[in-house]
């Protein structure tokens, strides 16, 4: 079946692609519940979890409940990427680049409101991006090493480097055209050094280069006489016709006419041998520089590079017309020298038979036949070329995200950054591609009808900030990436943290913490209203008062009040009003602060001035307490039940034996109080304090006494 | 989270150290410096939460210094312990009845583990853990192990105490229970007897278990008037100067509290205010007294003065803070740092949790 078409036929009718046959997979529920179970429910939880709830059938409690009725687990599907990177790597890649990203925004920003003033600069401009580019590239894997030689080990051909991700050979490919500016008159030389260190990736069903020197590495091993296999030749002529010319070089020094023994014999040939090597690291490269261990002559200009290519391939012509070739018995070698040096004046079926794949065809014909290419039509049209020379018989992502980007098709580009890649780097490499590329920053900043008015750009960071809100430890990042959506960034900000489980204290500071920064002043009291409700309920009084207090959500903390109240009216004259005193104690003094809560302030300074005037008869303190019952009883948040309670517990202080306490206008203020509560308890809504009956009798006699007294006084 | 937002005040210069960030591959819900019995076994201990399995565990990881010119650390696990729920807060205590470190574990659902680390091959072993139904609801927020025992605080108001090393391992003693109308966050030891409480409304409780019953000095932070209040995540109280108690928590506040003069906290940092500098404006997560630092103006050095401390805050700073003096920024991380801890006998060496799964190692010179 020719895969390829048929595919992606059946992926333009339906988003997911389906797989009618394929095994349904058992995941295991470890709830540790003993049979029975009677209900169970499904749901979603993040992301890729789903929440399970298992409950047993409701037992008749026998004593020790130590059985739970039910149980909560959590089942995380598998997660769909394609193993490359685990999902610990992702997050790091994440974190890591949310620094570059942001900051890049911000410059971003203050060069936008300045163009208006005077053109950006552009210089400056890239070295944002390049700076950008570097950070993003480093998190995608260290520095990299490409395959070259080991100098201890004359038969390492290539080292053994860890197996780079595509992820960042992707990254790399958009470097070379949307970032880096600097080598725009290179990018031929960038491709070989980008097809160096990635020509492994490509040989997933295919053989490449790079698969058929580590097959022949493990087989040069065992060999005496290397120059007798005919795979050698095939070796160095396709690392030469690839630019790999330090293998080339390498193999070449491995052959026997180097030996000892040897070299009085075959003077000849091994001089053939040693002038095809010279050749080789002679080469002329058009590019600014090399890495120290990599071989060729490096130019800057077009004009020096032109002149050193006429007299390097003067010199390998005269090479291959010297009468030497006919002194040389070592047929092999005779043959394959003269292969390389057709591969290096650039004969075409040399160069389609030493390479295996379109792409090494591709670097081939840079290399050799068309080395002043430039512009991307030319290239394009080349790669075209190559393609129909070596067909591809499957789609690799990276060929894709190639062609794409040389058919300046940036629509390509973005589908196979989103098919191959993900919500990541539909984000971050967005950035390169529009950074200087107009026809992709139309592509991607046009606002769209279908997209409920916002861009493309805009899109893809909404959902990449989706999937970051899906995971319990990225969410807090998301943010960064939803500011920087002008349009509906903020509202699923919103929405995020609103839905923000916070089960734990630090998980609220952190999301509080989130709406002081982005001036979300509304959800976070939203946030803070919903956390003391539920503490208020879960038993955390004073948690919940907390909470409430810091959202100055009066209506509730009014309705809390009277909650409250039943608990303190219940323990007003006993001793454990004390327990009570660390919650008056956080709700202060300051009137207003919260629906009549700081009444219970001012009746704690009045209980405890009560309470010295209990423990001793000093005049003193009974003034004190007689001031605290007025300034208590004058308060209009005192709540009307305690008026009477209240009252009764001052008895003391109205019969104060050695002068009255109260003054007339005082004691006044007391009756009317009474007044105002025989006539409330007409009202339907009259709470009765839990006072014996002639409470109420005991306490007017009183005042009555202390009003006489009070007279005669003054 | 901190990005975007720069420091708004000044910070001194600090000192050249070095600085290695090491990502790991779960989120690290706290951590401590192992006490070490030689030099050359240098040890880490973290409490680590792996998102992907939701599982749990105790780590100890082997510490070498590395010379300048060396391989950066890569801090190889010895060993693990898994824990039945994630850890809320870790202390670590040598006492001198045994050579192996006491480690004190408090977790998310309200269990205290207690385990011995062997500090020369690096290995984990369970001592005894609290799990009792009534020790405490819901999540333990603080502890505080001292050799006369481990307390602990939590948001549903109790204060347990466990004592260690008589063999009676499992059982509490409740020493308050608020039943919830207070709420705790820290506990710090002050005297055999003594020891102090943070909680909301930057409230500071005095408490002494020869008087029990209730606190005996309490302390609230009145100083924010109007709505907004915080919460004391973090106390600390040097062991020359047990008078004095000094607690960071929300909005960038550090202040000390002494008992002599009770009315009157110094602010040593706090947002949003000009008399106190302030290298953070968000929840200041941890603070340590710094033995490292030495105070930059001892002549005017007295009793009264606040030694010097170092703060780790939610908006990514990591800052020793000195009275009266422009504050020495260590760390300014794009994410938060949610613990560190300063190695007792090298105070040069500080380890610091990051939001973004990963541990920083300050060593300064």
């Amino acid at each position: 079946m020719p895969g390829m078409t048929s595919d992606s036929g059946d992926q333009n009718n339906s988003l997911i692609p389906h797989s009618p046959n394929a095994q349904p997979i058992t995941y295991p529920l470890h709830h540790g519940l003993k049979p029975p179970i009677s209900r169970l429910s499904l749901s979603w939880a993040r992301g890729n979890t789903l929440r399970v709830t298992v409950l047993r059938l409701p037992q008749p409690s026998s004593g020790g409940d130590e059985e739970a009725g039910g149980r909560v687990v959590e089942v995380k599907l598998s997660n769909n990427g394609d193993g490359e990177l685990d999902d610990a790597q992702w997050r790091r890649i994440a974190y890591g680049s949310v620094t570059p990203f942001a900051l890049l925004q911000s410059r971003k920003n203050s060069v936008s409101t300045l163009s208006k003033i005077s053109s950006l600069d552009n210089r400056e401009w890239w070295q944002y991006i390049m700076e950008y580019n570097k950070e993003i590239n480093s998190l995608l894997g260290g520095p990299k090493l490409s395959p070259g030689f080991a100098i201890e080990d004359p038969k390492t051909v290539l080292k053994a480097v860890k197996k780079p991700t595509c992820l960042k050979a992707a990254w790399e490919l958009m470097e070379i055209f949307y970032a880096d500016q600097q080598s725009q008159s290179w990018i031929p030389e960038r491709l070989l050094d980008w097809l160096a260190d990635y020509n492994c990736l490509l040989s997933g069903t295919q053989p490449t280069v790079h698969s058929k020197l580590v097959d022949f590495q493990k087989e040069l091993v065992a060999q005496q006489s290397v120059e007798d296999h005919p795979k050698y030749w095939e070796a160095i002529s396709s690392a030469v016709a690839i630019g790999w010319l330090d293998i080339g070089v390498k193999l070449l020094r491995l052959h026997g006419s180097y030996d000892f023994d040897q070299l009085g014999s075959r003077e000849t040939e091994n001089g053939l041998v040693e002038a095809v090597a010279v050749l080789i690291s002679k080469m002329p490269r058009l590019r600014p520089e090399l890495e120290p261990d990599k071989l060729g002559e490096c130019y800057k200009t077009k004009p020096d590079f032109m002149k050193a290519w006429e007299k390097w391939r003067a010199q390998i012509t005269k090479l291959d017309c010297s009468g030497f070739w006919l002194q040389c018995e070592h047929h092999r070698t005779r043959d394959g020298l003269k292969s390389i040096l057709q591969i290096m004046l650039g004969n075409s079926t040399g160069l389609s038979n030493a390479t295996l794949q379109w792409m090494e065809l591709y670097i081939a014909h840079f290399l050799y036949i068309r080395p002043f290419t430039s512009g991307l039509e030319s290239m394009y049209n080349l790669a075209q070329k190559c393609m129909q020379i070596k067909p591809v018989s499957d789609h690799h992502k990276l060929t894709g995200l190639l062609i794409g980007i040389l058919g300046e098709n940036p629509e390509a580009v973005l589908v196979e950054c989103s098919r191959s890649f993900g919500s990541w780097m539909m984000v971050h490499a967005g950035e390169l591609l529009t950074a200087g590329n107009i026809q992709a920053e139309l592509l991607l900043h046009e606002q769209r009808k279908l997209l409920g008015g916002i861009c493309i750009e805009e899109l893809n960071r909404l959902i990449y900030a989706q999937v970051l809100c899906s995971h319990a430890l990225t969410w807090q990042i998301a943010p960064i990436y939803l500011s920087s959506c002008i349009k509906q960034g903020m509202g699923l900000l919103e929405t995020v943290l609103c839905k923000q489980a916070l089960q734990h204290n630090q998980i609220l500071l952190k999301s509080l913490e989130i709406c002081r920064l982005y001036e979300l002043d509304s959800i976070s009291s939203n946030i803070m209203k919903i956390t003391g409700v539920h503490d208020w309920k879960h038993g955390k009084k004073g948690s919940g008062v907390f909470w409430l207090q810091q959202a100055q959500d009066e209506v509730r903390l009014n309705r809390i009040a009277k909650q409250l109240f039943d608990f303190v009216g219940k323990s007003v004259s006993d001793e454990s009003f004390k327990q009570w005193e660390g919650l008056i104690e956080l709700l202060g003094s300051e009137s207003g602060s919260a629906g009549g809560l700081e009444f219970l302030n001012k009746y704690r300074d009045f209980r405890r001035s009560l309470h010295q005037v209990y423990s001793g008869m000093d005049t003193d303190a009974a003034k004190k307490a007689a001031e605290a019952l007025i300034s208590l009883m004058k308060n209009p948040s005192t709540p009307q039940r305690f008026w009477l309670p209240i009252l009764f517990d001052s008895l003391k202080l109205f019969n104060w034996s050695e002068r009255p306490l109260l003054n007339v206008s005082q004691t006044n203020l007391l009756l009317n109080k009474l007044q105002e509560l025989s006539m409330a308890k007409l009202q339907p809504d009259f709470v009765d304090a839990d006072l014996a009956p002639e409470a109420l009798n005991s306490v007017r006699i009183a005042i009555a006494t202390n009003l006489g007294r009070a007279i005669l006084e003054e | 989270m901190a990005l975007t937002i720069p420091s708004p005040q000044p910070t001194s210069q600090s000192p050249p150290f070095q600085l290695r960030r090491l990502p790991q591959d779960h989120y690290i819900d706290a951590l401590r410096w192992l006490p070490q019995l030689s030099a050359l076994h240098r040890h880490i201990l973290l409490a680590t939460f792996d998102s992907d399995t939701s599982s749990s565990s105790l780590q100890i990881l082997t510490y070498t210094p590395s010379t300048p010119n060396s391989q950066p650390p890569n801090l190889p696990l010895q060993s693990s312990y898994p824990t039945s729920s994630r850890i809320t807060s870790l202390k670590t205590l040598l006492t001198p009845q045994s050579p192996k470190p006491l480690i004190a574990a408090s977790t998310i659902s309200g269990s205290l583990l207690f385990l011995t680390a062997d500090s020369v091959n690096g290995s984990l072993d369970f001592g005894f853990s609290v799990t009792e139904k009534g020790f405490h609801r819901g999540p333990i927020s603080g502890i505080d192990a001292s050799e006369n025992g481990s307390l602990s605080v939590g948001e549903d108001g109790r204060i347990n105490l466990v004592r260690i090393g008589n063999g009676e391992g499992g059982s509490f003693q409740r020493v308050f229970d608020s039943n919830g109308l207070v709420s705790y966050s820290a506990v710090k030891w002050a005297s055999p007897f003594e020891f102090v409480t943070g909680g909301l409304g930057y409230s500071l409780h005095w408490w002494d278990q020869r008087r029990p019953g209730g606190p005996v000095s309490q302390f609230k932070g009145n100083w924010s008037s109007g709505a907004t209040s915080g919460i004391v995540h973090s106390i600390d109280i040097h062991p020359s100067r047990k008078h004095t108690c000094l607690a960071g928590g929300s909005s960038g506040t550090v202040f000390a509290w002494d008992l002599r003069w009770q009315q009157q906290p110094i602010i040593l940092s706090r947002a949003g205010t000009t008399d106190a500098y302030s290298p953070s404006e968000s929840e200041v997560w941890e603070v340590q007294y710094d033995n490292y630092t030495h105070s930059s103006n001892t002549r005017n050095f007295s009793s009264s003065r606040v030694l010097p401390a170092m703060i780790c805050s939610e908006d990514g700073i990591l800052a020793v803070i000195e009275q009266n003096e422009v504050p020495m920024e260590l760390l300014a991380e794009p994410c938060a740092v949610n613990s560190f801890d300063i190695d007792k006998q090298n105070p040069s060496d500080v380890i610091c949790s990051l939001e973004w799964e990963s541990i920083a190692i300050l060593t300064r010179s």
